[in-house]
């Protein structure tokens, strides 16, 4: 009885602190005080906890203790293990809800401003994985919700009374459990870090809209290791591990036929019911329902039987909500501009300005303001059209005009009235779409553009290159995939593409049939985007991917979307091959796992407009 | 009481030094059988000694006789060379006897490796190694 008050007494702090966490938030700029507390040092998991969940690996369709959403259900139940051969997957990092559980060796210090020497960050530095976290403890605000995701997220901590309580946002989708169920890149964490001593309790609360009905609370604990001269790397290579797999193929599993759905509740003699996860079973009423002793797995063919929920979208609008237009720096000489409807990508250099997409008419006023801070007193010589779409081509006409033609760059300064305005590029689809008298665009239903925002140098095959501001400018021609003008601008110096609408984080990609689009062009480009795409450190930083709506991504975020958009296919076409009606298969929810993050109901690009696109692209009738 | 729980913990910690452990990005249970083996009798063709896993592909037939290009996940570089494991032990054309756990998606061709025999030759020794992946 003694022993359980003293574990009481412990354990106030870290429910006092659990209680506290809606008040979590701190004073921007404001540097949190210096309590003197430190948990510098090299720290070691004690991995005896949860040990064959944390080491081996857990079992398939074991999702027990996990308060998952039908969606997140049925992402893990068509998660195939194939697909962590694919080399794309081979080094996906844990992360940091996730990353902490592993064999890691955990090395912590402060970081001081050496005037003041207040502290600024508080590092981890995680060996799994070779991850690098700062937690950031002088105020700074977390990034907007345009800004990149990581593995690790954007850290912030303070000290509440001898727990370092830290706030972490803008994550990249990773796990909840290693065994193909999903954390979503909407997911919040806080964690508390308490030390006793030699003792390091780590606590954290997992919040995920889209995949999680409530928070996951977990915890594990360090022992500080004064003699800590373990290996602290863990270099990953992705290699061929499956031989003469077809480009873009996705391995997964169809609804109702992964071939492992019982087999950990077998082993265990768990009702499937439970094995599946979910809130209600977390909590000790769960076992009243289940019968003593439990009942025996369902058969797997009668789930697939039970018609799939709708999800409503969970997930946070990236996009600016003040009606300005915000300026993001990518690198090198690349920035994005949120804001103008579809986002922007602006090239400042020496020799001038280029820009991929004018975004709507109503705020290029504003993009041009924002392009003239970028760019000082230089020249917008270059304006490329990633599509015909006005989210993307209507600021057109007033950018151009603010822009001018000098010889030399845009080579045609000589010839009469060439020098008014920008040049405009785009394949030559774009311009015979926007050009098109009203009524009589080819499958469309826009009036003309006005004759001064229709392209001015267009291209009939599948590349165009330029050399401008010192660098490489490749546009590469997509033929039928978002629409059939689609063009991907690809920065070789700075090591940025401009996607165009191919590739959005706001919602299910949007194939324009009556533009001529399709899901086999679609992700074929997403596949060319990815051969593009070179990640600096396992699948995170390297090659940025400015999407035509949305926020700023890397390769993760490509290759999980372009996974999405093959599964639904595979999805899709088998049920055509079963005979299906347009109306059953939207029925049928064929992407359910996927709906609370990229779904609408209403509004443009519906999910509903997505699976008929895709029903109507592969030949459904 | 207080020192015997700190000495219980410091022994677990011991047990679980995490600088022996090498860990696997994937869980093990859910991508092989690991309750079943198969054994594959073939040519190497490539050895990549690398983390997190090494591998080696080998040309053998499956149990049609057909000859498919098997994928074997081996150790890391640092679990392969403590058992005395290095990049040229093993070379492309080598007659490989492999034993594992095959992979959960047979068309993958996949094989976590229990053990490796190399036989002897007119111009190399014989290898062999047996463990766990980790």
């Amino acid at each position: 009885m003694a022993d359980l008050r003293r574990i009481g007494i412990r354990l106030l702090p870290l429910v006092a602190a659990l209680i506290g966490l809606p008040l979590f938030g701190q004073v921007v700029g404001e540097f949190i005080p210096d309590t003197g507390l430190d948990l510098s040092g090299t720290w070691n998991p004690l991995l005896h906890e949860d040990f064959p969940e944390r080491i081996p690996g857990p079992e398939l369709v074991n999702y027990s203790g996990l308060p998952i959403t039908d969606g997140s259900r049925l992402w893990g139940e068509s998660w195939n293990a194939s697909r962590l051969t694919m080399p794309e997957h081979q080094c996906q990092v844990h992360v940091s809800p996730y990353i902490y559980r592993g064999p890691l060796q955990l090395r912590v210090w402060t970081e001081r401003d050496p005037q003041s020497q207040k502290i600024i960050a508080i590092k981890n530095y995680i060996s799994i994985y070779e991850q690098t976290r700062t937690i950031w403890m002088d105020g700074r605000p977390h990034p907007p919700t345009w800004a990149p995701h990581t593995w690790m997220g954007f850290s912030t901590g303070k000290w509440e009374g001898n727990i370092l309580t830290v706030y972490t946002t803008h994550i990249k989708q990773g796990w909840v459990r290693r065994n193909g169920l999903p954390e979503s890149d909407q997911a919040t964490l806080v964690e508390h870090f308490i030390r006793h001593g030699d003792h390091l309790t780590h606590v954290s609360v997992l919040t995920d809209p889209v995949y999680l009905t409530e928070p996951l609370v977990k915890s594990q604990d360090f022992l500080l290791n004064i003699n800590a001269a373990g290996n602290w790397l863990y270099p990953c290579e992705e290699v061929e591990e499956v031989a003469g797999r077809p480009r873009g193929a996705v391995p997964n599993y169809l609804p109702g036929q992964n071939p492992f759905l019982t087999e950990y509740a077998n082993m265990f003699h768990l009702p499937l019911i439970a094995a599946l996860g979910g809130a209600e079973t977390m909590y000790p009423e769960f076992r009243k329902t289940i019968g003593n002793p439990p009942a025996a797995p369902t058969d797997p063919l009668a789930l697939a039987e039970v018609t799939p929920r709708a999800e409503k979208n969970k997930s946070q609008n990236p996009n600016p909500t003040d009606g300005e237009v915000h300026i993001l720096p990518v690198q090198g000489n690349i920035y994005m501009l949120v804001g103008a409807g579809g986002n922007i990508t602006v090239q400042v250099g020496d020799t001038g300005v280029l820009v991929v997409d004018t975004g709507l008419a109503q705020t290029a006023d504003k993009v041009i303001a924002a392009i003239r801070t970028l760019s000082k007193d230089k020249p917008l010589q270059y304006i490329i059209n990633t599509h015909v779409h006005p989210d993307h081509t209507g600021g057109n006409e007033k950018l151009r005009a603010a822009g001018v033609t000098i010889t030399g760059a845009n080579v045609a300064g000589d010839i009469a009235d060439a020098t008014k305005g920008a040049a405009i590029i785009a394949q030559q689809t774009v311009q015979d779409r926007m050009s098109a008298a009203s009524g009589n665009q080819a499958g469309g239903n826009q009036p003309a553009a006005p004759a001064d925002a229709w392209p001015t140098d267009t291209f009939l095959g599948d590349r165009k290159t330029l050399f401008f501001n010192d660098e490489p400018v490749e546009i590469l021609h997509e033929k039928a995939a978002h629409t059939d003008g689609d063009s991907i601008v690809f920065f070789r110096h700075s090591d940025v593409i401009s996607a165009g609408d191919i590739f959005v984080t706001t919602g299910y990609p949007f194939i324009d049939l009556a533009r001529g689009g399709s899901i086999q062009g679609e992700l074929g480009a997403l596949n060319n985007l990815l051969d593009l795409a070179i990640s600096k450190h396992d699948e995170e930083g390297g090659t940025y991917i400015i999407p035509g709506h949305g926020r700023l991504c890397d390769r993760w975020e490509l290759i999980e979307y372009r996974d999405m958009v093959t599964i639904v296919r595979d999805r899709i076409l088998a049920m055509i091959k079963k005979g299906m009606t347009l109306d059953q298969v939207k029925a049928a929810r064929p992407t359910m796992d996927y709906d609370a993050r990229y779904g609408a109901e209403e509004g443009f690009g519906t999910t509903g407009q997505f699976v008929e696109a895709v029903y109507k692209s592969l030949g459904g009738k | 009481m207080k020192r015997v729980l700190l000495f219980l913990i410091a022994a677990v910690a011991s047990l679980f030094d995490t600088a022996g452990i090498v860990y696997a990005h994937h869980s093990f249970a859910a991508t092989y059988f690991e309750d079943q083996t198969v054994t594959i009798d073939g040519k190497l063709v490539q050895f990549l000694y690398r983390n997190p896993h090494s591998f080696v592909h080998v040309e053998a037939p499956d149990d049609k006789g057909v000859v498919q290009t098997w994928a074997v996940e081996w150790g890391a570089g640092g679990q392969l060379g403590r058992d005395g494991v290095t990049r040229e032990s093993l070379k492309p054309g080598d007659h490989v006897i492999i034993t594992g756990n095959p992979g959960r998606t047979p068309e993958d061709h996949r094989v976590r490796m229990r053990s490796i025999r190399r036989p002897a030759t007119d111009t190399a020794a014989e290898f062999s190694w047996k463990g766990v992946v980790q």
